[in-house]
């Protein structure tokens, strides 16, 4: 990997984190417009895009036993 | 100290209020806009409520309105800047005051709704701020790197040793069975360590905090690591995290010989210690 696509891998990492943070996390308010659980699916098809090219970046390695795969 | 907003409802000009959190107003300190980075440069204000403050942000309700926000949330790149925007904002706040983190979106259509939800959840609010006060979120990962472990494994145990002398030994379609005789061990013993390491390390962490959990292990294709994530845990830790960070230095240094590294994510507002739902109306 280049450091550029070390950058922008770690970058992505990042927003990972924040996600499953400010997605799944925080307290759920009354808000006037809050975001549904269908939302949040949406947002994740939306991220996809940008975490796609993470698995691109990088392949992981094949998992070496059946019990290696981390759900 | 508190720039007081404007009292008007917005909603006539299409604004509404995007909310972030909720400090106490005796700890926020305004203005926040000088202190964000460019990204999140959409002025940020503090609602003050009586005790408390409203985080938030004047926003388009055109751009959240619930019949744009499907389309908007399916837009990577105008999800990744709001995300961001998110934080960064609560990171600031976060340097001066404790916090209440609110979900992505919360949007006011106006500010005498925001308004009236601080005043009306008053007590819910202050209670989890209280539990969050001079406390901030820390993330602990464990990934573990299969080859070291396997080394480490064969220093330790003479039987996979045993094993793995047949492998280098053995020749052709022998060398090959042995080789699998060997991975299954080895992948035997990781299923056990697994949960013991991700055991061990969730009780020696959480003595050294406030409150924490264990989340849900991220995806490897998805946790930016070649290595497997063996545990994924959040922790409430006082803001100067001395106690936490020895605790979990040594817990580094017992496991590095078995193949596993740490990683510490934050400080971030306690996302995952704030309640979920601010009870009944």
């Amino acid at each position: 990997m280049s450091m550029s696509e070390q950058q922008a891998l770690k970058q992505q990492v990042t927003l990972l984190e924040l996600v499953d943070r400010v997605l799944n996390k925080g307290v759920v308010l009354s808000g006037d417009i809050t975001l549904s659980v269908a939302d949040v699916d949406l947002v994740y098809v939306g991220l996809r895009v940008l975490l796609s090219s993470v698995a691109t970046l990088e392949e992981p390695r094949e998992q070496i036993s059946a019990t290696g795969a981390a759900s | 100290m508190i720039t007081p907003a404007s009292t008007a409802s917005l909603s006539r000009t299409g604004l509404g209020w995007y909310l972030y959190g909720v400090a106490a107003a005796d700890e926020a300190r305004a203005p926040l806009g000088a202190r964000l980075p460019a990204g999140a440069a959409q002025q940020v204000e503090l609602v003050a409520e009586g005790p408390l403050v409203g985080v938030a942000s004047r926003v388009s309700l055109q751009e959240f309105d619930e019949s744009a926000l499907p389309e908007r949330l399916r837009d990577g790149t105008w999800l990744e800047e709001k995300i961001r925007a998110h934080e960064q904002v609560l990171e600031r706040v976060l340097e001066d005051a404790s916090v209440v983190p609110c979900r992505f979106c919360t949007v006011y259509r106006s500010e005498v709704e925001l308004r009236r939800f601080l005043s009306e959840r008053r007590e819910v609010l202050q209670a989890a701020l209280d539990r969050v006060r001079g406390k901030v979120e820390v993330g602990v990962k464990a990934f573990i790197d299969r080859d070291r472990f396997a080394a480490a494994q064969a220093k330790q145990n003479d039987e996979i040793r045993q094993l793995e002398t047949q492998v280098s030994t053995a020749e052709g379609g022998r060398a090959y069975l042995e080789g699998r005789r060997l991975e299954q061990r080895i992948a035997a013993e990781l299923e056990g360590f697994r949960g013991e390491a991700a055991d061990g390390l969730h009780t020696r962490l959480l003595a050294a905090a406030e409150d924490g959990l264990a989340l849900p292990l991220q995806a490897p294709e998805l946790s930016g690591r070649e290595e497997e994530m063996v545990f994924n845990g959040a922790y409430l830790v006082t803001t100067d995290r001395v106690a936490f960070e020895e605790a979990l230095a040594s817990l580094g240094r017992d496991l590095r010989d078995d193949g596993v590294d740490l990683e510490l994510t934050g400080p971030w507002p306690a996302y995952n210690f704030v309640p979920e739902e601010l009870g009944a109306e």
